[in-house]
């Protein structure tokens, strides 16, 4: 297979985390297709996308810059959100406390232990006013990472605004409400697939109508990533989910250019750097021919596939943790290279703790370093044309396609997911990476290979222990101070609404503004709806 | 008695991150465990209970949400309330070296942090579990495995044992993390190790710096190296080998420090018994 001249080379053969093999060169010929350039690539901002959603990329606005933070209460995580703001960050993303992504309040005997622990605890509206005190809301677009109560979080954000006079239509940010990818990686499920998906195209219906600029869903193939899937598997099962949401809006009545362009996706950013950029590549032009070709969607936005990265956190090492600012860099020029919409850079310290302030300001500045420094937000989609790069976008895109054929022909994601096969391939490829590294054929810097013994401790963030008290105190207090009768009430409609067809938004937001609390609400939802139990696969 | 070695692997609390359970449940099951595993969202009454109710030696805790400190030790204080005192607890997840610290001292056995091996765990059950029900008896070793010779020379060595004594040799090895060349000379029932340092600074080299080529350590055969590593640590012999590694030929090694063993350093060796 290789070329008549053989010299020794570090390995037998080459492959990216999906398998696909790395030639020693690659030329004219590897990106020779019955395609058209033309037809492959396109113009910047032109179907099919390959090159990107906009015509001029960074030309014209840098990438958002926009770092998950969330810890302890709202209080604590309005500071650190004031405080990136002031250190050029251009947009908020809100990490949720574990109880809170599941629908407890911060003093169900379920949340012992994790209020506060991986993003800030929300019970009440109360809650949500103080996270977003002295932000004001129709200046900052704010991402939300919530995916079962996703309604519940989004109704809060919405009476916020009221309250600030912001109205709704000039609300703009993005609750991530992917529920498939948490049944498959993630793991904060709460109801039944059927319910969940019903959740999820009320939200795309009221939004349509009422916050045009809000983007109803962050498809998430990064959690898919985390869980040990390869790059092609990410685009694969992460469309293929996407697949679904469509037909199931579309099920639901909805028009298909009344709400594909506020679809949004959130993708890894993983270690084999060209792998990755073509990966961003490979997963534009696949949607692009999806949404026109197959679901005959007319407005152009609808082909657009817009997207916010984070880097590979499972990437990260404990061990010489300093060297993830370098891992860290490199993940984050992949994705801008990409072209992504907006990036999240890990902190160095996450593979011990939640990051200090120090390490998430570095990971702030690795970003505004490549975007002032390197020059490589200059010209849009720089390495279009290279003929590795084109290559591997193909290879990804074939692959992609085939997995997703296979999964169609099992009746779609949810079907798929239901029988376990995604949860199956994503823990064949995770097992396989790692005996890779137990048999040190993959290196890991640190771990299996240049490790030191005597690493240093680096200072790491601590959760202050009496904060779960206080948030019980803070909760028994709302709703000592709230209308219960208007309570009652409001969550009574919300339980007919459920039982019944209506749009539930209305419903939840109905029964925040009276300070109804968020484990009130998903009680009643559970009441109605069930609950979602894996099976182990 | 020789059942394989059960093991229980847990999600406590909320956290979702489970990839790192799975890997483990299934390299622990390739290590020839058995092992169930509870799936997401267990309370620390649904993890002991399935602990009795599976009968495990085991219980290994995973949380990556930073609730181990609430749970990892409310696990071991419901077994304790159980009346369960031979379940080894271990832990594993996010879990920053202050907390790892305080957990050890809470009952939690070891903490695996990110960048942790299967083998590494595997081994450390292995050998703790064994602990959790050793009983103190043992076999007597059964033979000598084989006596080691540190050499400055393989060349002659060899045309010592073969060329003079007429021995043959039965096995040729690098060992590249020791910095040494083995080789294994067959005579009668055991087997006599040449060691020649590879390097200037090896562990060969230093020991023939000081003391000079000659004999260097005795191995003996054991059936269960762990029962030996247990038993040595009891009696408060010095380890240098805190688990069993592999030796090589099919072998698990571990050994004594020469402090304990009035000079003479000391190997325990256990034939791997293939089991396919």
């Amino acid at each position: 297979m290789a070329g008549s001249k053989k010299s020794k080379e570090r390995k037998e053969q080459f492959t990216t985390s999906s398998g696909i093999t790395v030639k020693r060169v690659y030329d004219f010929s590897c990106a020779l297709t019955t395609k058209t350039f033309e037809q492959k690539l396109g113009e910047p901002g032109m179907y099919p996308f390959t090159r990107g959603v906009q015509s001029t990329l960074y030309r014209g606005r840098l990438w958002t810059m926009r770092q998950y933070a969330g810890f302890g209460d709202a209080k604590q995580t309005n500071a650190r959100f004031r405080y990136l703001l002031e250190q050029g960050q251009t947009g908020l993303s809100t990490a949720f406390d574990l109880p809170t992504q599941i629908g407890y309040d911060c003093d169900h005997p379920f949340a012992q232990g994790e209020v506060g622990k991986v993003g800030v605890s929300i019970s009440s509206l109360e809650d949500m006013e103080t996270l977003f005190d002295q932000i004001p809301l129709d200046r900052v677009s704010t991402s939300m990472t919530i995916n079962a109560p996703a309604s519940v979080l989004l109704a809060m954000y919405i009476v916020v605004g009221e309250k600030q006079g912001v109205s709704i239509e000039k609300l703009s940010g993005t609750i991530q409400n992917d529920i498939l990818k948490e049944y498959v990686a993630r793991g904060t499920y709460i109801y039944p697939p059927e319910p969940s998906m019903r959740l999820i195209t009320d939200i795309f219906a009221f939004c349509a109508n009422h916050a045009p600029n809000f983007n109803t869903i962050s498809i998430s193939g990064y959690h898919i990533r985390e869980a040990g899937s390869t790059a092609v598997q990410e685009v694969a099962f992460t469309l293929a989910n996407a697949r679904a949401y469509v037909d199931a809006a579309l099920a639901a009545g909805l028009a298909i250019d009344d709400f594909a362009p506020r679809l949004s996706f959130f993708f890894n950013a993983h270690n084999h750097f060209f792998e990755e950029i073509a990966k961003f590549r490979a997963a534009r032009r696949i949607w692009a021919s999806l949404m026109r070709d197959e679901y005959q969607a007319q407005n152009a936005k609808s082909w657009q596939l817009r997207f916010h990265t984070q880097t590979g956190g499972s990437t990260l090492t404990a061990q010489q943790p300093d060297n993830n600012i370098v891992r860290v860099t490199l993940q984050a020029l992949a994705a801008v290279l990409g072209g992504t919409q907006s990036l999240h850079t890990n902190s160095r310290d996450e593979a011990l703790a939640l990051p200090t302030e120090e390490s998430a300001r570095i990971a702030l500045r690795t970003q505004q370093i490549i975007a002032h420094e390197s020059g490589v937000a200059d010209t849009v989609d720089p390495l279009g044309g290279s003929y590795f790069i084109e290559a591997l976008t193909d290879d990804i895109e074939q692959q992609s396609l085939t997995y997703m054929k296979g999964i169609q022909e099992m009746g779609g994601a949810v079907r798929a997911i239901e029988q376990g096969y995604m949860q199956r391939e994503i823990q064949t490829a995770a097992y396989e990476t790692q005996l890779k590294i137990e048999h040190k054929e993959d290196i890991v810097v640190g771990v299996n290979a240049f490790t030191t013994t005597s690493d240093k401790e680096p200072i790491l963030h601590k959760i202050d222990p009496h904060l779960e008290i206080e948030a019980r105190d803070r909760i028994a207090q709302v709703r000592s101070k709230r209308d219960a009768d208007k309570v009652t009430q409001a969550l009574n409609k919300l339980r007919q609404a459920a039982i019944g067809q209506d749009n539930l938004m209305p419903y939840i937001i109905s029964a925040v503004r009276e300070y109804t609390t968020l484990g009130e609400i998903c009680n009643v939802l559970r009441e109605v709806f069930g609950e979602y139990t894996p099976q182990q696969f | 008695m020789n059942r394989p070695i059960r093991v229980l692997v847990a999600k406590p609390g909320l956290d979702g991150h489970d990839r790192g359970a799975l890997i483990v449940a299934q390299g622990l099951r390739d290590a020839g465990m058995e092992v169930v595993y509870t799936g997401l969202r267990q309370t620390v009454e649904q993890i002991v209970h399935a602990a009795i109710q599976e009968d495990v030696d085991c219980i290994g805790l995973s949380s990556l949400s930073g609730a181990h400190m609430a749970l990892f030790p409310a696990v071991v204080n419901e077994l304790k309330k159980q009346g369960v005192h031979d379940i080894l607890v271990i832990g594993g997840g996010v879990i920053p070296p202050d907390d790892v610290r305080q957990l050890k001292s809470l009952g939690i056995a070891e903490v695996f942090t990110p960048g942790s091996t299967i083998t590494d765990m595997a081994q450390f059950i292995r050998l703790h579990v064994k602990e959790k029900k050793w009983t103190g008896d043992f076999e007597p070793p059964t033979k000598v495995d084989h006596i080691g010779i540190a050499v400055n020379d393989m060349k002659s060595a060899i045309e010592f044992y073969e060329g003079l004594l007429g021995f043959s040799i039965v096995h040729d090895e690098q060992i590249e993390d020791q910095q040494v060349h083995a080789v294994f000379i067959q005579v009668g029932e055991l087997h006599i190790e040449l060691l020649e340092s590879t390097s200037d600074n090896g562990p060969i080299a230093r020991y023939i710096s000081t003391k000079g080529p000659g004999i260097h350590h005795i191995a003996y055969r054991v059936t269960d190296i762990e029962d030996w590593l247990i038993r040595a640590r009891q009696a408060e012999y010095r380890l240098i080998d805190e688990a069993p590694r592999n030796g090589g030929q099919h072998k698990r090694i571990a050994f004594l420090h020469p402090k304990g063993t009035q000079g003479v350093l000391t190997e325990f060796c256990e034939v791997i018994q293939s089991d396919s």
